[in-house]
């Protein structure tokens, strides 16, 4: 582990670069699964049912089958026999998923059959001839009623709706509520949203029968994908070569589609001719299983007259939707940031996750933190008000200081660093805050509604999955760890490998800069190339925040193996011990002066064996894997450590609207952000606008809701609301560098900042512009007209 | 989303392109198909046959017939927004359009084609409906003038002719005097189908006294409705004149309910804005030249 006390200063790590990513998608040069022709590839459409539970008694596809183009129709009797189930995350063996539904679907929209043809048009066109008869059967939206008893099940071998409830007690909780001044309780609840991309999932896959493998193209973001294929296709594993050339337009979480790689990769078998499916927009709306966590959490809080809060009861409901897959984890990593950026002493957490008759649940950016900070931040808020005490004060009173990192937080994990008193501080003077509370207090007087909304929270970055083995006692999962490979080629020229596919976070910037750093050469002049999953050192792709960390640490150690090399070359050369010479700019120089260039020791290493060291393999190359910096012990005693790294974030927003109208405009919007050392700063400011326009979202518009008969309302973007330009300001970024102890540079991640604040920030701007009535609005997103409604009720009380 | 099997005309005339209408029932008339398209790729709509009017110059053109301004069923909303005449004749209506969609789905979308779509939150037809502008239509080679209070009968429900076409929409000129328009929306984003809307004109005399007061509401109900606001005749259009003329006028207003805005808050809104449209329509007469 390396100490930094100092933000690092490289050449180029964080140095104002640009990003090399950009030119081709600025140019409408990237290459997505939309781009890839086959020849002879065939284009599926698929067959969705329409009640939220109906059984499927008979599928007549004789219709379908006789129309132009059509090759076949699929259902999911023939699809079970041939495939496995999809891998479930917790041990719940009876919540069996395929990809097509089999016996009975779970939700309004889920896939019954799939149609095969020459074009995607004609397979629509077959698939309404499909006829599915079937009983409608009883079904469950609501999390509550999923949990009684008596509710329907909506997997009935798996005997109740729950998949998860468990409590977790840290620390002396009842004591501590019991010597606490006082007690305040909540309701918040977070609305049912996602990321949605703008390129939907789409999957290519090709049976390649003269050598015996699988071939995908996939818009994928997901880790272990070969691996999951395989097993769900009964395959070898080197029976599956995913490409990881294809640029994946968006995804922040959600792009998992393995359900339509399956799909497609049994009917590609079964065909023999490559196959194409591209979700629409419906499909990715409602049958995508790509939605968001929906979560209501109960809260009691403990603490004492002069702010210190002493102790937290979390009780979080999560609505997994109709089937298991990853989704109860996203309860789990939040464990790892439980209290937030503040020293409370004891929690007691409820995770709770339920299957109801809604499309499945997919990770989304934060993996289920930005609820939770929501809740978190809202809780700060109330407690602040039922104190009459400044919200900035409140939290500054609870914050951990600066000097008490590595700080143990009761759920286990311990936080690596941060100073979060100087990010207020910073975010304070330079947003001018007075300035702030004045202009609020300006347009109050001119009649608007106006609020301030604070919300200070963590970007647990690094991506570990500890929350495996803590929630599934059956998983012992202890590494996630990441592969990079550094060439020297026989020409001088260096290339680095990345083993997984990037949906917009700049990894081959990432990548060629930290090798550049480490060899301290320009890093414009190194490759940067992605394997075949075939030809890929082992990794788990760009999730939980984690490339800067993982994918920088692998390709900066694979690097410094490298420097060792040609520093050890170049000594022998000298007739010299390796340790007595020193590399600079990829100059070797020797203790008495000499020198030994970059070119020279290329020559050597590939072509003059005889001038080797002993013992030395000829070439330039080294592979490294790194493992997560602190990922090394399982969970013990409901205790982890979660992920190694901890960004900070603090948001500031002014908010106004007309009390009738209820518009909500941002006036200001200011961020301080802490992610260590930077990479490189472009795309560090990309996340954070783009997080905050997503939280946005969450706060104000976006939300997949049902109605009474289960069916998805919100299944296009006329009803689906994302930001637009018009909806997102500009947004002020104020700086801070606390660099991690546990990194190579000390950086930490930043995939989520923004989007895991901003909903609570905004909330509270809404809050504070409501205080006049006392109006707590507790569940997002927050519609203008519950607030029109509220304020408008309240002045009929007064 | 591929729209289901469709034939497509481009007619040479408006008569071929009746001619096409009246011989098949299921066909649709294409214009800048900014709703029509994606409801093709949704398969909510089916048409057998689409008649594409964009290219029609006889449907083109923006014209003073004399009894009013007359849009040809072609008009782009963009074209419409830019035109001198609409603006100088048509203050309304210049009020109402910029709210229409937003610069992409303007540049396509025409005048004719919105009034013939019937949506409750369009804006053009809430200016027609308040202005009592003539729709007219070519069936049967005969000409049928509608009005929009008896051509809008529900949400996208229309008295459209069978076989008809939409030929253009004659809106009233000004009256003379100090004539000022106002238009004001709501929505959850800007350029999203309204939740309310409101457009109001008024004239002026010499002495900035209201000779004239028109008002309407969109996005409310099944329809947009022009309400009475006469009674503002004769005052100073003060802020109080203002408030009790809308809160008369909207008493028995019919409010829709769905997942975005409750019923109260549209009828709540639609005061709201109805109060700032007529404000906004005052002080732009009283930027008329007495």
């Amino acid at each position: 582990m390396n100490e930094h006390a100092k933000p690092f200063s490289g050449r180029y790590v964080s140095s104002d670069r640009r990003v090399r990513e950009d030119t081709r998608f600025v140019a409408g040069a990237g290459h997505f699964v939309q781009d890839i022709e086959r020849p002879g590839m065939l284009h599926v459409a698929l067959v969705a049912s329409q009640h939220p539970a109906a059984t499927i008694e008979d599928i007549d596809a004789s219709e379908a089958l006789a129309m132009e183009g059509v090759v076949a129709v699929v259902d999911g009797n023939e699809l079970s026999n041939a495939v496995n189930p999809l891998m479930n995350g917790l041990d719940t063996p009876e919540v069996r998923r395929f990809p097509l539904a089999v016996g009975q679907n779970r939700y309004a929209g889920e896939w019954v059959a799939a149609v095969v043809a020459t074009s995607r048009a004609l397979a629509e066109d077959a698939a309404e001839k499909v006829k599915v008869k079937g009983e409608k059967l009883g079904y469950v939206m609501d999390p509550e009623k999923a949990m009684e008893a008596d509710s329907t099940p909506v997997h009935p071998s798996h005997g109740s709706n729950v998949l998860l409830d468990r409590t977790f007690d840290w620390g002396p909780v009842e004591d501590d509520f019991a010597r606490s001044d006082e007690t305040l309780k909540l309701r918040v609840t977070w609305g049912r949203n996602s990321t949605v991309p703008i390129e939907t999932f789409g999957v290519i896959c090709e049976w390649n029968a003269w050598e015996n493998v699988l071939e995908v193209w996939a818009s994928i973001q997901m880790p272990k994908y070969a691996d999951q294929i395989a097993r769900a296709l009964g395959l070898r594993g080197n029976d599956v070569r995913v490409y990881y050339d294809v640029d994946v337009g968006g995804s922040y979480g959600v792009k998992r589609g393995i359900k339509h790689t399956v799909l497609a990769a049994y009917l590609a078998r079964k065909l023999g001719r490559p196959v194409r499916l591209i979700e629409d927009r419906l499909e990715n709306m409602r049958s995508g299983d790509a939605h968001g966590p929906e979560r209501i959490f109960d809260i009691g809080v403990a603490f004492d007259r002069d702010g210190t809060i002493n102790a937290m009861k979390m009780r979080a409901l999560d609505n997994a939707g109709a089937y298991a897959g990853r989704a109860p984890f996203q309860l789990g990593k939040p464990i790892g940031a439980i209290v937030g950026p503040y020293r409370i002493n004891s929690v007691q957490y409820r995770a709770q996750s339920v299957t109801t008759n809604k499309a499945v649940q997919e990770a989304v950016r934060g993996f289920g933190q930005s609820p939770t900070n929501y809740a978190l931040e809202t809780m700060m808020d109330r407690v602040a008000e039922h104190l009459g005490m400044d919200r900035i004060a409140l939290r500054r009173k609870n914050f951990i200081r600066s000097d008490e990192f590595p700080w143990e937080i009761p759920s286990g994990s311990k936080y690596d660093s941060g100073d979060y008193h100087a990010v207020v501080d910073k975010v304070l003077a330079q947003s001018g805050y007075e300035d702030i509370v004045a202009e609020r207090d300006r347009l109050r007087a001119d009649g608007l509604c106006a609020g301030i909304g604070i919300a200070a929270c963590l970007e647990p970055s690094g991506g570990n999955s500890s929350f495996e083995p803590l929630l599934n006692p059956k998983n012992r999962t202890s590494t996630w760890m990441e592969g990079s490979r550094v060439n020297v080629d026989a020409l001088g020229d260096v290339t680095v490998t990345i083993h997984t596919t990037s949906s917009g976070q700049g990894h081959e910037t990432l990548a060629a800069t930290v090798v550049g750093e480490v060899l301290e050469i320009d890093p414009d002049r190194i490759r940067v190339v992605r394997p075949d999953s075939l030809g890929s050192l082992p990794g788990n792709s760009p999730v939980g925040s984690r490339m800067a960390i993982m994918l920088g640490g692998a390709a900066a150690n694979a690097a410094r193996d490298i420097k060792r090399q040609i520093s050890a070359i170049a000594a022998h050369s000298m007739g010299v011990a390796p340790d007595a010479v020193t590399y600079a700019e990829g100059v070797v120089r020797g203790p008495d002066g000499r020198t030994v260039e970059w070119s020279e020791v290329v020559d050597i290493a590939h072509r003059r064996f005889h001038d080797l060291p002993e013992g030395t393999n000829p070439g330039l190359t080294a592979s490294f894997i790194q493992q997560v910096p602190t990922g090394v012990a399982l969970p013990k005693d409901g205790k982890a450590q979660m992920y190694p790294c901890y960004s900070f974030e603090f948001h500031v927003v002014l908010m106004a609207f007309d009390p009738v109208l209820a518009k909500p405009e941002i006036r200001r919007y200011i961020i301080g952000h802490d992610c260590g050392t930077v990479i490189n700063p472009h795309i560090v400011k990309g996340m954070t606008l783009g997080g905050i326009a997503h939280g946005i979202g969450a706060a104000l518009l976006e939300e997949f809701s049902y109605d009474a008969e289960g069916h998805l309302m919100t299944q296009s973007f006329l009803d689906y609301l994302m930001p637009s330009s018009n909806e997102v300001p500009e947004v002020e970024i104020v700086h801070h560098c606390t660099p991690s102890p546990f990194t190579e540079f000390g950086q930490k991640g930043s995939g989520e900042s923004g989007y895991l604040g901003a909903p609570a920030a905004i909330s509270g701007a809404i809050h504070d512009a409501l205080r006049p009535w006392n109006i707590h609005l507790n569940k997002l997103p927050i519609r203008m007209s519950a607030i029109s409604d509220a304020i408008a009720s309240a002045k009929e009380n007064t | 989303m591929k729209a289901a099997p469709f034939n497509y005309l481009r007619p040479a005339s408006v008569t071929e392109a009746c001619e096409a209408l009246a011989d098949d029932a299921e066909a649709r008339v294409l214009a800048g198909g900014q709703t029509l398209v994606p409801m093709l790729a949704m398969r909510l709509a089916r048409p057998s046959l689409l008649v594409d009017i964009t290219r029609l110059d006889e449907l083109g053109a923006i014209e003073d017939s004399g009894e009013g301004i007359a849009i040809g069923a072609a008009v782009r909303q963009a074209v419409a927004l830019r035109s001198d005449l609409i603006a100088r004749e048509v203050p309304l209506l210049a009020a109402a359009l910029p709210n229409v969609g937003h610069p992409p789905t303007r540049a396509r979308g025409t005048v004719g084609g919105s009034v013939a779509h019937g949506d409750p939150s369009a804006e053009i037809a809430l200016a027609a409906t308040i202005l009592d502008a003539r729709i007219v239509f070519l069936a049967d080679g005969e000409e049928e003038v509608m009005t929009p209070e008896d051509f809008f009968i529900g949400p996208t429900v229309t008295m459209a002719p069978m076989g008809g076409l939409l030929t253009r929409v004659i809106f009233p000129k000004r009256p003379s005097g100090r004539v000022g328009a106002g238009f004001r929306e709501v929505a959850s984003r800007r350029s999203d189908y309204a939740f309310a809307s409101a457009g109001a004109q008024v004239v002026l005399d010499a002495e900035g006294k209201c000779i004239e007061a028109l008002l309407g509401i969109g996005a409310v109900g099944d329809v947009p409705v022009a309400v009475d606001v006469s009674g503002l005749a004769g005052t100073g259009l003060g802020e109080k004149d203002i408030q009790d003329a809308v809160e008369t006028a909207l008493e028995d207003l019919e409010c829709v309910e769905d997942l975005h805005a409750t019923a109260s808050y549209r009828r709540r809104a639609a005061a709201r804005l109805a109060g700032q449209a007529l404000e906004d329509a005052r002080v732009a007469a009283m930027g008329e030249a007495a």
